[in-house]
């Protein structure tokens, strides 16, 4: 009976086991990118929310203050950043009250880590950057990958142009691959024209980077917000 | 052996020799490279006096920019231009081919070629390749029997449209047509709205950027105003990227001189074109 | 000891009319029969001292812990029930690893002491996380370490209360020990200064003699953190202790043991 049945089917492609997939993650692109000196740390993050090529928003800040010294910048699967940076800052109220202080940026940074290798298999898909200052009150740029790499830097750039913008920094800041050039500490006038200009760059090239970039500047005096528009194409 | 004399035609058509080859590349792990795609807003009115075709001008490769002001709109005869999209590739190649062929077919009849002529063989080329050569088209020009605009699909099929928009911006430039786009406009007003029409892409597709390009052909004249208007102007950078002297290393040095045994000029005879 | 003891004495969870946790002021009085216990604070760092009862002679000394490491930066004293005191140190060793794995950072000695304080209050009928202790544990701990803040001790008690102590006493010797410790005790203490005295205070509450074999010392110090002293370092300050009696004569002892007998 099969056999027959099967005698009948045609030689062109017919219902097959269909496999399903699941897919609970966005991209919704972003950059950031940190920059920290000896008193300081800036972080910028431009302001475009998009997926595939429609834009959600031009105004989007990806810049949370998690305490005075302290903010993290994250960028990729928005919902998946708004659930970590809320979990995030439950757990420093938590810590707060039940250690009598605010957290530090290495703890909040070590913290981080752990949360996002908490979900090892489920990872939250945010590339997600730190920058602050430590109980010294020396800038720090923590970056990460999804599930929990941790890596202390003084500079870095994350995100959907990342990787444009990573080796202008290593350039610039790190001075890499130049000879006789003399190392000057980074001033925060420079940090903050470079951070600019290196948005400019991004917005030039990758899709998911444009419209508007928000700029934390951290010292001891507090955190500094400014803005600083890109093209809108 | 005629091959002594002058090189031997390549067989006409695609090679199709390494297709083994590189399906086994790609079943033992191999990746491989991607084409670029031109996500793109391309529109055609036709308007009182003829028709107009804009363009943006940003190539990509997957999320990246792959070139800031390229080239969408193609010519295909003095009286036709093609706007393409997708594959950037098969779009350049597909309208240089029909263009040639257009020439091929002006020469023979010694008439200026018609749109639908233009259009046939685009969408008969097309459908040969089964929607495998990525070539989505705003086909326009003007004939003998007045504005003619189309759009053609990859896989082959068209449309005689009176005004259309096409690849990934093609939704955000229709908007602005469904809104603004009226029989018989004249000029100025059809300019402004491709205009408007391929800005709303630029800024609302990301696969769309940089500049408006547009076309305008009228009987008798066809204008390619190349950078209509450049909607995005790039950011001042505030510092200076300037290596002094001396910056790169230089690893090795090596000098060879060239001896120089005799100097001859010889003259070159022009080719005989009579 | 208590005049109104009643049936309200045989649950944990039952308060007594006048307000009491009989079993849990039990606990307390257990911690009074445990070994004696001695920290004192001063600003270079803390330092613990602790009899060990040596009841017989075949004993081997060394394996009786009453000084333990929680962390580089905290150590501990305990008295009352060494069985529970395990399950504390425990706990507190644990807390302090996480807190490190989580922050990166030395748990405080105050969130230490609170981390175990929750522990020690979680006494009495078993709930959905499983079995509890059905009886307060009958410890009493000296919490000494160095954090951010300087260095701190910290006594807790079975009723899991846990008060910051420039010098604190616990077990069989307490109440004198306390009394002595309040004498000697001031602010600009340095620190071999305040290991002498927590041994001429233990020595004078001590049934036995005090030795090299029957104490333990412990000094935490923002250099060499936890610090247990070896049996020469212990005879060392030992020595101290003698010489000091020879110059200040033997009166205090003497008045001092007068005490001891009276509590005992």
């Amino acid at each position: 009976m099969t056999a027959e049945v099967n005698s009948y089917y045609p030689d062109y492609a017919t219902e097959t086991p269909k496999q399903f997939q699941f897919s609970p993650y966005a991209d919704n692109g972003g950059s950031v990118v940190a920059i920290a000196g000896d008193d300081f740390v800036i972080i910028g993050a431009d302001s475009r929310l998009s997926t595939g090529f429609a834009i959600y928003t031009r105004d989007q800040n990806k810049l949370f203050s998690l305490s005075k010294s302290t903010v993290l910048g994250c960028s990729g699967c928005w919902c998946d950043a708004l659930t970590l940076t809320r979990i995030l800052s439950a757990r420093m109220q938590m810590y707060e009250q039940e250690h009598n202080k605010v957290m530090a940026t290495p703890a909040v940074a070590q913290m981080l880590s752990t949360m996002l290798y908490y979900k090892r298999f489920f990872p939250y898909y945010v590339s997600n950057i730190l920058a602050g200052l430590d109980t010294d009150g020396k800038g720090c740029v923590y970056s990460y990958d999804p599930i929990g790499h941790c890596e202390k830097a003084t500079y870095k750039a994350g995100g959907s142009a990342g990787a444009l913008l990573q080796p202008l920094l290593d350039n610039q800041i790190g001075l890499k691959n130049m000879q006789n050039v003399t190392p000057a500490p980074l001033t925060l006038e420079k940090a903050l024209a470079l951070l600019k200009d290196v948005f400019i760059s991004a917005a030039e090239r990758d899709i998911y980077t444009g419209d508007k970039v928000n700029i934390n500047i951290i010292t001891k005096d507090g955190i500094k917000e400014d803005t600083f528009e890109l093209r809108k194409d | 052996m005629a091959a002594v004399l002058i090189a031997d035609y390549p067989e006409p058509g695609f090679s199709f020799e390494n297709c083994k080859r590189n399906a086994s590349f790609v079943a033992n792990g191999f990746v491989p490279p991607k084409a670029t795609k031109t996500g793109t807003t391309i529109v055609g009115i036709t308007y009182k006096d003829g028709v107009i075709l804009g363009a943006d001008t940003r190539a990509t490769e997957d999320t990246t920019v792959s070139d800031k002001n390229c080239q969408k709109i193609h010519y295909l005869a003095s009286n036709i231009y093609c706007c393409g999209a997708g594959t950037a590739a098969d779009t350049e190649m597909t309208t240089q081919m029909i263009s040639s062929q257009l020439e091929l077919h002006r020469l023979n009849t010694n008439r200026v070629v018609r749109v639908a002529t233009a259009n046939q063989m685009l969408k008969q080329y097309l459908f040969r390749y089964q929607g495998y050569i990525g070539a989505a088209l705003v086909l326009g020009g003007v004939d003998s029997t007045g504005p003619n605009l189309y759009c053609i699909y990859p896989h082959g099929s068209s449309d005689k449209v009176p005004y259309t928009t096409m690849g990934s911006g093609s939704l955000a430039a229709m908007a602005v047509f469904e809104s603004y786009w009226r029989p018989n406009m004249n000029e100025d007003e059809g300019k402004k709205l491709v205009r408007d029409a391929i800005a709303a892409g630029i800024f609302n597709d990301l696969g769309s950027g940089s500049n408006v390009d547009l076309c305008i052909i009228k009987k008798g004249t066809a204008e390619y105003l190349r950078t209509y208007d450049e909607a995005n102007k790039k950011g001042v950078r505030q510092a200076s990227y300037r290596y002094p002297k001396g910056t790169t290393p230089i690893l090795t040095t090596k000098t060879s001189n060239i001896d120089v045994h005799d100097v001859s000029i010889t003259y070159v005879e022009p080719m005989d074109m009579s | 000891m208590f005049l109104t003891r009643s049936e309200y004495d045989r649950g944990v969870n039952t308060f007594s009319p006048e307000g009491r946790l009989f079993q849990v002021e039990y606990a307390i009085e257990a911690i009074k029969l445990g070994s004696t216990a001695i920290g004192i604070c001063t600003s270079e760092g803390v330092v613990l001292a602790v009899e060990k009862r040596i009841t017989s002679t075949l004993m081997e000394s060394t394996t009786i812990e009453k000084i333990v490491e929680i962390d580089k930066h905290i150590g501990c004293a305990v008295s009352g029930l060494m069985a529970d005191s395990r399950t504390m140190i425990d706990r507190a060793r644990m807390e302090c690893q996480n807190h490190w794995f989580v922050y990166n950072e030395r748990m405080t000695v105050e969130s230490c002491a609170q981390a175990v304080s929750n522990l020690a209050i979680q006494f009495g009928d078993s709930d959905d996380d499983g079995a509890a202790m059905s009886r307060p544990f009958g410890v009493a701990i000296l919490l000494a370490g160095i954090d951010e803040n300087g260095p701190q001790l910290f006594h807790m008690d079975p009723s899991g209360t846990f008060v910051e102590f420039d010098a604190k006493a616990i077990g069989s010797g307490s109440e004198g020990a306390q009394q002595s410790l309040q004498e000697m005790y001031h602010r600009s203490m340095t620190l071999t200064e305040a290991t002498t005295a927590a041994l001429t205070i233990l020595k004078q509450v001590m049934e036995e003699k005090l030795n090299s074999t029957n104490v333990e010392v412990m000094t935490m110090t923002p250099d060499k953190l936890f610090h247990m002293f070896t049996k020469d370092q212990v005879e060392e300050a030992l020595k101290k202790v003698t010489s000091l009696e020879h110059t200040k004569g033997d009166v205090s002892t003497h008045s001092q043991s007068e005490v001891v007998s009276t509590d005992s």
